[in-house]
């Protein structure tokens, strides 16, 4: 059986994360973790509405936020998809999503300040360089034939709004649409370093010990995100985003002189600032690496693979919660919800409630980011399995029907949509440095809590290498496996 | 109840103020500890300062220490209620600015380490050389009182990094977080500012049967009110000097009690000096 | 309007070569039946011409090349794309004019395909889409004709319909067929090609169903 490259690539995984957990610090150091716990359980299921007004304008500040946001990153990706033959088209849009929405934020926070400017532009960057990506994969695949067949005389303009867009459409408004799902988390996590969004509220009420307020805040959010189709209907599209803009907020005006000292003094080394030559900037570079980057690469990379690992079992065990062949109409319900609410929910949130819990150590996160990214995979390989109809008289035991005949079938997309996320998971993992984790999302905040905009960048270039890279070696691994994938499983 | 919530957020977007105009004076303050009473407390002081100087006041609450200083670099908000450490880097970054007036017992300010009932700490006079091997959290990684000067003595007795010290380091993010994370037992010992400390314990917000204070710290200078240098241009020749003599001249009680400080005296940018010189020896500042 | 000619063109697929060396011309007023079994190198002929001159011809290919998100109307618009200005194409896209309307009306009334005017493609049936493709080459109006197989997917009286119609309205065509029958009947000259050469160019007029045969098993050799 380890014969099979798949089972032997699964394995390996496996034994780099037993390696890893050597080097992980995975302990439970509070000292009575469950009562507070309980505190907040109680408080999620007696949710506190009192407030209506607050929890109207954070819901009302998030939907604008990720409207605007994923709107102007759809039209700068479309045109980069358009673009995406050039390299440098391909590595711009390769670098601006290898850096996480909040990174974006924190740079953009230096010289926009508190300006809905910056909330925006943290979101449609990064979504610009994915949408760029995907929709260019959704046109190469269609049809070229319509095209090809036009006389060449036909203008470029009608020949690709005839001959390409058609037939690409509802695979480019499926993803789009599946975006601004993921849109609306991004927009309320923002809220975590100052947009008026609902990580806001949900921080005040969470240092406060309000639980009541954070449950309200939560029931209202998953509802609108699993009514998501409900309230975004094609026809009503347009009106939402010509109205999103308005309601953002006033924030504070920005001052442009800031955006060009960010550039031409900020980011510049401190050493070349002032002028102490290049013996001087290589110490810096060189003290940087030792003392943050490389402590913080180690961290990043240990916490990825097990956190991966652990997405991985979770999936498979959360996968026949919704697959029809192993729940009811009841069971199967209750499983979706299940699901729904672990990948409605941010990891970082998730990682944040966490570490208040069970204290300073890397489990929250690696729980954080299992139960997140789990609850996406096991909800898309529940779908594929739902797919499969089992001949008459196969497996009748639970068991042997999970082990026979299910699994050895969605084994291939469930290793294509978890070296997916593999990426995504290290980008989070990065970004959970923020919360005290010492991955370098922790040097990076450091960094520009120190005002150290220097150290940042460079730690922030060296955080994006490092993502587009696994994103290298994963797109290796399906290749080398043959696993296909549908593009809306990225995220 | 969720159409009311729908109808109230719209109205409430709809008359948000408009951008601030130039005549508003827009200030923040430090994130250091709940931020319910960081907005009752500085929405007072907003109305205070505008019936003192004739000008819109409006104050903007931020998420961390860090933030704040950017507003102030950026010119977001003109003014605004420093630490120490915040303080310093908002000065030196805003060539002009200038500290006008700290509170009275900004002057000697202090820290406390506090530590869980299960350590077995007491109240010492000298460094308690017990927390070796414990949890530790700091505040906010900006803070003076609940990162700088306890990182500080960390060093100074154990001449080592604290991370090394110490059995695993956390920021808890603001004073209050901190009370809260040790009196859980999430962290066993944690370094609070000590006014912070006092007005919760006077308001029977922590159980002291948890978790007390172990030690206090040598004082230095903390809290203090800055203002940018470039007010007077914008807001009139003498702004400045009014701002301070409206600061100074705070009396109402409730107002002080919500800080809670005795008063307002004048300071200056050299009352500082010690907090950077101990911020460039931990590599804090460049 | 000159004819089409090729000169000793070749092509190969991953290193497997399906034409040999082929020169062939097309003059004014021929209408030519490409024959031979399938994968006799037909198609790829078909494609050599019109890559050569791509200019005033409709080509026709055998995936017949739909939009099938788009309505039949848009699908048939499509054949007059260069004779307008973008700004034209993307109103019509967006909201038909009139007259288009009625003019594309009118090719699709002696296909019998009026009725399926603002169906999309994607939901047609197979001679549905293959009588679209074919009222799409014949609103284009080009000088030449390149059609591959154009009437596999249709039965006899619709076969006939849709073969009039084609020669009726290109003068100069080349059409690959299988159906040996319709295309003596229809066409002029016949180009036999057998394992990727031409193995046979008579006039149609000579030429009986039987003379075909040896075409279908690899016996011109």
């Amino acid at each position: 059986m380890p014969q099979s490259p798949t089972i032997r690539t699964s394995l390996g995984f496996v034994l780099v994360a037993a390696v890893c957990l050597v080097f992980a610090d995975l302990a439970i150091t509070s000292i009575n973790p469950w009562l507070e716990m309980g505190r907040l359980l109680r408080g999620v299921v007696t949710p506190d509405f009192s407030s209506p007004g607050q929890i109207g304008t954070a819901l009302l500040r998030t939907v604008a936020f990720a409207f605007v946001g994923v709107g102007l990153g759809a039209a700068a990706g479309f045109v980069l998809s358009l673009l995406f033959r050039f390299r440098i088209v391909r590595m711009v849009c390769a670098f601006v999503r290898a850096i996480h929405e909040l990174f974006w934020a924190l740079i953009f926070l230096q010289f926009f300040g508190l300006h809905p400017l910056t909330g925006v532009l943290a979101i449609a960057i990064p979504y610009a360089g994915i949408f760029g990506k995907v929709y260019s994969e959704i046109l190469d695949e269609a049809d070229p034939t319509p095209a090809r067949i036009l006389p060449r005389r036909v203008g470029v303009l009608s020949r690709f709004l005839f001959a390409r867009i058609p037939d690409a459409w509802p695979h480019l408004r499926s993803y789009t649409s599946y975006r601004l799902e993921c849109g609306l988390r991004s927009s309320a996590i923002l809220g975590f370093v100052g947009m008026p969004t609902l990580g806001f509220y949900l921080e005040s009420a969470f240092g406060e010990g309000h639980y009541d307020h954070v449950g309200a805040l939560l029931l209202v959010f998953y509802i609108l995100i699993a009514a998501l189709r409900l309230w975004v209907r094609s026809r009503l599209v347009p009106l939402y985003m010509l109205a999103a803009p308005f309601f953002l907020g006033t924030g504070l005006p920005i001052a442009w002189g800031q955006a060009v000292r960010f550039f031409t003094e900020d980011i510049v080394p401190n050493p070349i600032r002032q002028g102490e030559g290049l013996v001087a900037l290589w110490q810096w570079f060189a003290d940087l690496m030792v003392n943050q980057a490389l402590p913080g690469i180690g961290a990043t990379i240990v916490l990825t693979q097990i956190a991966l690992v652990a997405t991985g079992a979770l999936s498979l065990l959360a996968f026949p919660l919704i697959s029809r062949h192993f729940t009811g109409r009841i069971t199967g319900t209750l499983g979706h919800t299940l699901l729904v609410i672990a990948r409605t929910t941010p990891e970082y949130l998730l990682a944040y409630i966490l570490l208040q819990l069970w204290g300073p150590s890397m489990l929250p996160a690696v729980v954080a980011l299992a139960v997140h990214n789990a609850g996406i995979i096991g909800h898309l390989i529940g779908r594929r399995s739902n797919e499969i109809s089992l001949r008459p008289g196969a497996a009748q035991g639970r068991l042997e029907r999970y082990g026979y005949e299910v699994l050895p079938r969605v084994y291939g997309p469930f290793l294509a949509f978890l070296f997916y996320r593999w990426e995504i998971i290290m980008r989070e993992t990065a970004i959970l440095g923020i919360l005290g984790i010492t991955t370098l999302g922790f040097y990076v905040d450091s960094a520009i809590n120190e005002l150290r905009f220097d150290r940042a960048m460079v730690l922030i270039v060296i955080t994006a290498l490092l993502n587009i890279g696994v994103d290298t070696l994963a797109r290796r691994l399906r290749a080398r496996l043959r696993l296909r994938h549908s593009p809306t499983c990225e995220s | 109840m969720l159409k009311h919530a729908l109808t109230a957020a719209l109205v409430a977007a709809l008359l948000a103020p408009a951008a601030a105009s130039a005549e508003t004076l827009v200030f923040t303050a430090i994130p250091d500890q709940d931020e319910t009473k960081l907005r009752e407390r500085f929405g007072k002081v907003a109305d205070y300062l505008e019936g003192e100087l004739d000008v819109d006041v409006r104050y903007v609450p931020v998420k961390s220490y860090a933030a704040a200083v950017t507003a102030f670099r950026n010119n977001q908000v003109q003014l605004a209620w420093f630490g120490g450490l915040s303080g310093v880097r908002a000065r030196q970054a805003v060539p002009g600015s200038e500290a006008l007036a700290q509170g009275v017992e900004d002057a000697e300010f202090s820290t406390y380490f506090i530590a869980h009932k299960s350590t077995g700490l007491t109240r010492s006079e000298d460094f308690p050389q017990g927390i070796k091997g414990k949890t530790f959290t700091f505040g906010s990684k900006g803070s003076t009182s609940g990162r700088l000067m306890p990182e500080y003595h960390i060093r100074r007795v154990f001449d080592a990094a604290p991370q090394d010290a110490l059995e695993r380091v956390g920021f808890s993010g603001n004073h209050s977080r901190t009370i809260a994370l040790v009196e859980s037992g999430t962290y066993e010992v944690g370094a609070v500012n000590y006014s912070v400390w006092d007005s919760a314990v006077a308001n029977g917000k922590v159980d002291t049967g948890e978790v007390s204070v172990i030690w206090e710290t040598p004082t230095y200078a903390d809290y203090q009110w800055t203002i940018r240098g470039d007010v007077n241009q914008r807001f009139g020749d003498d702004f400045k000097d009014k701002v301070r003599e409206a600061l100074l001249a705070m009396e109402d009680p409730e107002l002080l009690q919500s800080f809670p400080r005795e008063g307002f005296i004048p300071t200056s940018n050299s009352s500082y000096d010690n907090i950077r010189e101990t911020a460039k020896k931990l590599d804090l500042i460049d | 309007m000159a004819g089409l000619s090729l000169r000793s063109a070749s092509a190969a697929y991953g290193g497997q070569r399906v034409l040999d060396p082929i020169t062939l011309t097309i003059e004014v007023g021929e209408q030519v039946a490409l024959v031979g079994r399938s994968g006799a190198g037909k198609s790829t002929l078909l494609s050599l011409l019109f890559d050569a001159e791509r200019s005033d011809i409709s080509y026709m290919p055998q995936e017949l090349g739909l939009v099938h998100a788009l309505s039949v109307f848009h699908n048939v618009y499509m054949g007059r794309l260069s004779a307008h200005a973008s700004w034209y194409n993307i109103a019509n896209l967006v909201w038909p004019f009139r007259h288009e309307v009625e003019a594309v009306e009118a090719v699709l009334e002696p296909l019998a395909m009026a009725p399926k005017l603002w169906s999309p493609v994607g939901e047609l049936s197979g001679g549905q889409r293959q009588r679209t493709a074919v009222a799409r080459t014949v609103y284009q109006d080009a000088g030449i004709l390149l059609a591959d197989e154009p009437v596999s997917a249709l039965d006899g009286p619709q076969a006939h319909n849709v073969m009039r119609t084609l020669t009726s309205h290109y003068a100069t065509a080349v059409l690959a067929m299988h159906d040996v029958e319709l295309a003596l009947r229809y066409t002029n000259r016949v180009v036999g090609i057998d394992e990727g050469r031409i193995a046979l160019d008579e006039p149609a007029a000579e030429l009986s169903p039987e003379d075909l045969l040896p075409l279908y098993r690899g016996e011109t050799a």
